[in-house]
């Protein structure tokens, strides 16, 4: 059976880790006893370290071939005990390494900056470490320096702009809400299949949302829990992308994976610093809706069309029950506040070359752009100790977090009340400060305020890395770790919000608790061999992944209070359900392996895979296998260009290979019965789950990239272009059914192809740098093509109205609007069929795509001495649904752009919008649901927006003495230029708060 | 240095450490490997297998499909069901909710094919029929289910289902008729005509009577048996005009030894009311209608509906109805009108009304009908003036076929108000949508009739092409 010969391999790869760690680690124990003996003329060596510029401090000092070392002091001082004609060998990391021979027991050492050595940055590819200009594998990357600057709260607004290939949509600006992130397109038909793997220091983070619909309305598509992270804790994000980086990642790769790897602590003295900053945000751009006599004349003018003289009861607005000489913009009204954001921030770190520590805290509020008080709060901590022994035989490193989250909003975003109140609805307060209900004619927006949403969670994430060098290039090496997150909701409904003309009293009021903890735990044991052959170096790995996620949720409502005080003591409510009472178990494991092969730093070979089980898919679908190869040629080191005084690096690099996508939920495969949670006549129902389909796999990406990195004038300009092509067949997909099937999806694989075509670029220009003054560009575009290329039976199938073969994944059918009919004053569209009636899905053929085409980022650093200025200019070049789609009929109680005054009134008339109407008419009331499922639903919605400004004046050292100090100011989407003519045009979802524009200045203290 | 000692410690310890790791993950691994992707069911579900081995879950799979009835789809009390939406839809509510409500629409007789509640409608009512379905193929193949259980959960299962597609077919015209929950056979499903479709639920029904025991299980009548059947059975001979079948079958029911028929009109709508042949219990304790809870208020302005004033008006003088099922509530120097049939809108010490599904005064209603269309006028008169006697009224005058018809349709428009859309089915029944509508409902039009069939219903299986008409 497969299983079992899947299993009897994973076994073998253990013997084979325990036979291959058990004698060598006898023989290190062995070693262990001291090789020195106390000699009879050591003696205390003292002295300094210095480089060109003063003394320096941290500098490893080893006496060769001993146990014994030490660090240099914050005034480059060292001192040790060691013999005369011991060797000590100095080293710090950008310098030249320097062995002297003891003379004295007073030494003086200057150390070399080792320009090569600078250059040598190390990547981190996930189960390995590989140096950038060696890789062979598509991997970006931004670093502390990029993050730190910027006021944002959740790590992926931090990414956006700065990475080709990765397309980052912010859901909403309500705080703790959620992100799109596509890294080269949407490889799956699924929606939310579709997001990569988040790997933080080891441990892979579930960016499933936790929460629940019932108790998080206010956040679409629940909470991220990715929010949970403080940004200015990374210390780098690796984004792996092809197949050379991912394959290793096997099932879960398919979408990328991003690396996230948190600050560690630095040798030397101690430092401590701390940062303060505080600022606002606000709503980025507003909607230009019709005042009160716009809007009036409108609504006269539709009821006059309808031919009814009679004003309907309920028509508040102009049946005279409102005062019609109100004007409120309801848009400043609800959202026009500024949201105060503040962020303090402690860290501590030090320690020897052995040992070294950070410890940091941070706290960060903000509050909201509603009325009314509510605010987001995070605290957090993390830890971090490396330790390796002296002959660095043996390391360790452990990092821990633990961050709480407060969060209180209100249980429903104002933002459609904003857009849609008449201008003239009633005023939101009576003269007593209570809210008004104008006699029960509207629904007081300010009612959704008295519910409130909460959550807090707890997550803990921690890990530990023990290497442990067994022989020669021999390495073993253990990943651990485990994350635990807490995570509770409420969204409490009290009488209040109700009309109290329904007499609602707290019996009425209405609570919705869910807790979610989500325990995870992973185990990767690994060995991993270098070695040297003439001109070959060999790299090998070989390693197995265990992991399990555990997901308990209780979900309970409860109602009917004696008073609203109580409202969050379930145990006060007469009425106490249990909606949910689940725990659910993933299980994984893996086995992967790695060889690299290097001839001469100019030839270059890569080759990973991964054999993946996973507990999400049936008995006989539950292996697969992913593989891939890179390969690189560093043709700058050929003879014939190392002499080249313009190029000065040049490499040619692609890959070839498979990852898998599992993200399709646990237990789909089962046949089962779900607990309704509800009682009928004493028994509590049961329902049949889901339509099951026991049979279902891997959705499987094959992805091909080649790309060219190439630096001239030692690297001043740098440009790399990549082009790549990803083909995800085997679609894993909850297929739609009509709903005549009792449901409204099926888990099945389908034929179906999705191919991801793109090219990035980056560039990176050292404009100017003459010691005091220079002036870095960094910029990035990636244009991508999704298309999808084969799917069997289309025509037939449900997607037929969703896709179309060799168009993109992301498109909508609309009916083809071709302007209006200046007889009858309404909306008119293509017949597509030649029926003489226009109808779905036979004229539905204009396809509209929402894929960006290109995006991409311009970042541009000058500093002078202490001043740095840097900014981001982010641009999106796409389309979107506009505010026709959103809004509802020009004519019915809604307001509507001033834009829609450009009306049919008469025969003849040639306008942009159709005839008003309040909604009885149904030729009229048709044409408008068609416009909205029309191209003219949809118009361009590229913008170019001033992601992040920051200005940072570093205080002369001179003034500060032992103190660094820092002065800035920062902010985030200062500027959106864009012809888009609804509100903000970063969303994903109509009707939810856009992103803020923020703006905070603070300092930074360093001693 | 002084560290060295206690880094030669550590170190050892690590070194220790790594082997007993090292070693366990190995033992560990070794042991479980083969089972290590091997999950337990979660907590929260049941193996499809053995849910109908067993009477309590099967029984439960049925508790299940009753309290969706109750709390969702088209026959629930709350706003999105039918009691309300066609209330407005029709003549018998005027609405007074905010501009975004769900109600909108139907008030405006303004339904689109994309509105998502015309998919959640249909949606949830074919779920209910997959569940009726499970049952039926569920007990059909289970091993060790009793007989008597067998047939008593098939019969409810049949009679579920027949209910959903009759209204179904009185809301959407021809309509797929599911009996399967084979998703590749409903995937591709046609439409049956709505004559067919009737034929093919007396069928069912009569199976179901067949099935069902003759006795409640339940004092409060919450679960049906064979009368229920019957009584539905009735109803659908009434809508195929098979007039001497549907008198049968209501004569059946209106001499059901435990249906005796309530005299007094203030305990109708209690949940221990005789003349009750179906309800649905209270989810919990202390809980009444959600007919009650979307019905009642009690200041003026009304917040979200009223009946309208010229239902009001249709009350004949003195008919007592008009004291007991609808109340007055005065405001703002003007009078509003509520129904009142169920009268608790908040939860008491022990519940006291559940919604009721079927009762006794639409049966008398049926056969005085199919006795009229089969020219006993006699008969008719003596069932219509059944109702009217309770009502305090004296006995019709109508003698005529036409007549007789005519009061039959105006009491059932007065005995039947807000409960699941008879006003609209009756007006349909007779034809007469267009007359009684235009000029009354300004959005009213002839295409009205049918409600169109959800947008993306259509596209995900194009055999229910064309749309309803004017849609």
């Amino acid at each position: 059976m497969k299983i079992f010969s899947a299993n009897n391999g994973l076994r073998l790869l253990f013997y084979s880790f325990v036979l291959a760690s058990c004698p060598p680690a006898a023989s290190a124990r062995a070693h262990a006893s001291p090789p020195y003996s106390v000699g009879y003329y050591q003696q205390t060596i003292s002295g300094t370290v210095s480089d060109t510029s003063g003394p320096l401090p941290g500098v490893s000092v080893l006496v060769k071939n001993s146990g014994i070392s030490t660090i240099s002091d914050v005034n480059g001082n060292f001192q040790l005990r060691a013999a005369i004609g011991d060797t000590l060998v100095f080293s710090f990391i950008g310098y030249k390494e320097v062995t002297r021979v003891a003379t004295s027991p007073v030494m003086a050492v200057v150390l070399q900056e080792d320009a090569a050595q600078l250059q040598e940055l190390v990547i981190n590819a996930g189960y390995y470490s590989v140096k950038d200009k060696e890789r062979t594998g598509s991997i970006a990357r931004i670093t502390a320096a990029d993050i730190e600057k910027q006021p944002v709260s959740n790590v992926l607004a931090t990414m956006q702009g700065r990475m080709a290939g990765v397309n980052i949509t912010q859901k909403t600006g309500v705080p703790g809400g959620g992100f799109d992130i596509l890294i080269r397109g949407q490889n799956s038909l699924r929606g939310e299949g579709n997001s990569p793997m988040y790997i933080i220091d080891g441990v892979p983070y579930s960016s499933q949302s936790v929460g629940n619909s019932l108790t998080s309305n206010i956040i679409p598509g629940d909470a991220n829990p990715l929010s949970n992270l403080n940004p200015q804790e990374i210390e780098s994000i690796e984004v792996l992308k092809d197949a050379d980086a991912t394959a290793i990642y096997g099932s879960r790769g398919a979408n990328g994976v991003v690396l996230i790897t948190t600050k560690k602590g630095k040798a030397g003295k101690v430092t401590y610093s701390g940062s303060l900053s505080s600022g606002f945000g606000s709503v980025t751009r507003f909607m230009d809706l019709m005042n009160t006599p716009q809007y009036l004349e409108m609504r006269t003018e539709a009821f006059a069309n309808d031919g009814i003289t009679q004003y309907p009861a309920n028509a508040y607005d102009i049946n005279g029950t409102w005062d019609q000489s109100r004007n409120t913009d309801w848009q400043k009204e609800l959202l026009g506040g500024t949201a105060g954001i503040t962020q303090v921030s402690l860290s501590a770190s030090g320690g020897s070359e052995q040992t070294r520590f950070l410890l940091s805290a941070n706290y960060r509020t903000e509050s909201t752009v509603y009325p009314g008080d509510f605010e987001y709060r995070r605290k957090g901590m993390r830890f971090a100790v490396n330790h390796n022994s002296p002959d660095n035989r043996f390391s360790l490193s452990f990092t821990g977090g633990y961050s709480l989250q407060d969060n209180n909003q209100p249980g429903t975003d104002l933002t459609f009340d904003a857009l849609r109140l008449a201008p003239n609805a009633p005023a939101l307060y009576n003269p007593d400060g209570s809210l008004n209900w104008e006699n029960s004619t509207w629904d007081n927006p300010l009612r959704m305020l008295e519910g409130k949403y909460t959550s807090n969670s707890g997550d803990l994430t921690t890990n530990a890395v023990l290497t442990w060098k067994i022989w020669k290039g021999l390495a073993f090496r253990s990943n651990l770790g485990f994350t635990d997150l807490n995570y509770s909701e409420s969204t409490t409904s009290p009488s209040t919000i109700y009309n109290p003309a329904y007499g609602a009293g707290p019996e009425y009021s209405s609570i919705y608790v869910s807790n979610t903890a989500r325990r995870s735990w992973i185990a990767e044991p690994q060995l991993s061999w270098e070695g040297q052959l003439r001109d070959l170096q060999l790299k090998a790995l070989v390693g197995t992944t265990f992991q399990e996620l555990t997901n308990t949720q209780l979900v309970q409502s409860g109602t009917g209070f004696t008073s609203n005080a109580l409202i969050y003591n379930l145990s006060a409510a007469t009425t106490k359900n249990i909606l949910n009472n689940d725990r659910t178990v993933y299980r994984y494991q893996a086995g992967f392996a790695r060889v690299n092969l290097n001839w001469k730093g100019k030839y270059i070979m890569n080759l990973t895979g991964r054999r993946d089980g996973s507990s999400r898919f049936g008995p006989s679908r539950r292996f697969a296998n992913f593989g891939a190869v890179g390969m690189a040629w560093l043709f700058s080191r050929e003879k014939l260009f190392t002499e080249s005084t313009i190029l000065s690096f040049g490499k040619l690099r692609g890959s070839y290979g498979t990852s898998g996508n599992d993200q399709i939920g646990d237990y789909q495969y089962l046949n089962t019965y779900t607990s309704t949670g509800i009682n009928y006549n004493g028994t509590i129902g049961l329902q049949p789950s889901r339509l099951f389909n026991p049979d279902f796999g891997w959705e499987t990406n094959k992805k091909l990239e080649v790309a060219l990195e190439t630096g001239f004038l030692k690297d001043r300009v740098f440009l790399t272009a990549s082009w790549y092509r990803n083909r995800s067949s085997n679609q894993l997909v909850g297929i739609p059914l009509p709903g005549t099937t009792g449901f409204t999806s099926i888990q099945a694989n389908l034929g179906a192809t999705v191919q991801n075509q793109g090219t990035e670029l980056t560039l990176r220009t050292i404009n100017i740098d003459n010691g005091a003054f220079s002036w870095i560009t960094a910029a990035n575009i990636s244009f991508a093509k999704n298309k999808l290329i084969a799917f069997p039976g289309l025509e037939s199938s449900t997607y037929s109205q969703q896709y179309a073969i060799g168009k993109p994944l992301n498109i909508v059918m609309l009916y083809e609007y071709t302007g209006l009919d200046p007889e009858t004053g309404t909306y008119q569209f293509r017949d597509v069929d030649g029926d003489g009636v226009i109808s779905s899905p036979n004229d539905k053929k204009y396809i509209a795509d929402f894929n960006p085409q290109y995006y991409g980022g311009i970042q541009n650093t000058f500093s002078y001495k202490g001043i740095t200025l840097d900014f981001l200019f982010q641009f999106v070049k796409q389309d979107n649904w506009n505010p026709n789609y959103m809004l509802g009929m020009p004519g019915a109680m809604v307001n509507q752009p001033v834009a829609a005054l450009d009306r049919w009134q008469q025969p003849g008339d040639i306008s942009s919008f159709q005839q008003y109407s309040s909604g009885t008419r149904a030729d009229v009331l048709n044409a408008f649901s068609r416009y909205t499922q029309s191209s003219a639903a949809v118009s361009d919605a590229s913008y170019i927006r001033l992601k992040n400004l920051s200005v940072s004046y570093a205080l002369p050292q001179a003034w500060t003495q032992q103190w660094k100090c820092r002065l800035f100011v920062e902010a985030q989407n200062l500027l959106t230029i864009t012809s888009y003519d609804g509100a903000d045009p970063e969303f994903t979802a109509t009707g939810y708060l856009p992103p803020l524009k923020m703006i905070t200045t603070g300092i930074q203290l360093t001693f | 240095m002084k560290t060295i000692t206690n880094n030669k410690t550590i170190q050892d310890l690590f070194r220790k450490l790594g082997i007993i790791l090292i070693v366990t993950c190995g033992t560990v691994s070794c042991n479980s490997c083969s089972d290590f992707n091997e999950v337990e069911l979660p907590a929260s579900q049941l193996a499809g297998e053995s849910v109908y081995e067993n009477t309590t879950t099967a029984n439960a799979v049925m508790a299940g499909i009753y309290s969706k009835l109750r709390d969702g789809g088209l026959l629930t009390g709350l706003p999105a069901g039918m009691s309300n939406q066609l209330g407005h839809y029709a003549d018998e509510l005027d609405f007074y909710g905010s501009a975004s409500a769900s109600t909108i629409p139907f008030y405006n007789n303004a339904l689109l094919p994309t509105t998502r509640d015309m998919s959640s409608l249909w949606n949830s009512t074919y779920n209910i029929i997959y569940s009726c379905n499970a049952v039926i193929e569920g007990v059909a193949t289970s091993q060790s289910l009793p007989q008597q259980d067998r047939d008593r959960l098939t019969g409810e299962a049949l009679l579920v289902r027949s209910l959903m597609h009759f209204y179904l077919a009185n809301l959407y015209g021809a309509i797929p008729y599911v009996t399967s929950t084979d998703y590749k056979i409903n995937t591709t499903i046609t439409k049956t005509e709505v004559n067919d479709l009737y034929s093919l639920l007396v069928n069912d029904l009569l199976q179901a009577i067949e099935l069902l025991p003759q006795q409640f299980s339940t004092p409060l009548k919450v679960i049906p048996n064979q009368v229920v059947a019957k009584a539905l059975l009735a109803r659908v001979y009434l809508y195929s005009g098979l007039w001497a079948e549907a008198s049968d079958m209501a004569s059946a029911v209106i001499g059901n030894q435990n249906l005796i028929w309530e005299t007094q009109l203030d305990q109708v709508f209690l949940k221990e009311s005789s003349s009750t042949i179906w309800q649905l219990a209270s989810a919990t304790a202390g809980k009444n209608t959600n007919e009650g809870a979307t019905f009642i208020f009690e200041t003026a302005p009304p917040p979200f509906t009223a009946l309208s004033n010229a239902f009001v008006g249709a009350f004949e003088q003195g008919d007592l109805r008009r004291e007991y099922w609808v109340t007055e509530v005065t405001g703002d120097n003007q009078v509003w009108y509520r129904p009142n049939k169920y009268q608790q809108k908040t939860t008491t010490a022990t519940s006291m009304e559940y919604s009721i599904m079927f009762r006794l005064a639409e049966q008398y209603l049926i056969r005085a009908e199919a006795r009229v269309r089969q020219g006993d006028l006699i008969g008719a008169a003596d069932d219509l003036n059944k109702v009217r006697e309770r009502a305090g009224l004296t006995g019709s005058t109508a003698t005529t076929v036409e007549t007789l018809l005519e009061a039959i349709l105006a009491e059932r428009r007065v005995e039947l108000f807000t409960e699941m859309g008879q006003r609209f089915f009756d007006l349909k029944r007779y034809g007469i949508l267009d007359m009684e509508l235009i000029g009354v409902k300004p959005g009213w039009n002839s295409t009205d009739s049918l409600f169109p069939l959800p947008e993306a219903e259509l596209l995900a299986n194009p055999n229910l092409l064309p749309q309803n008409p004017g849609y």
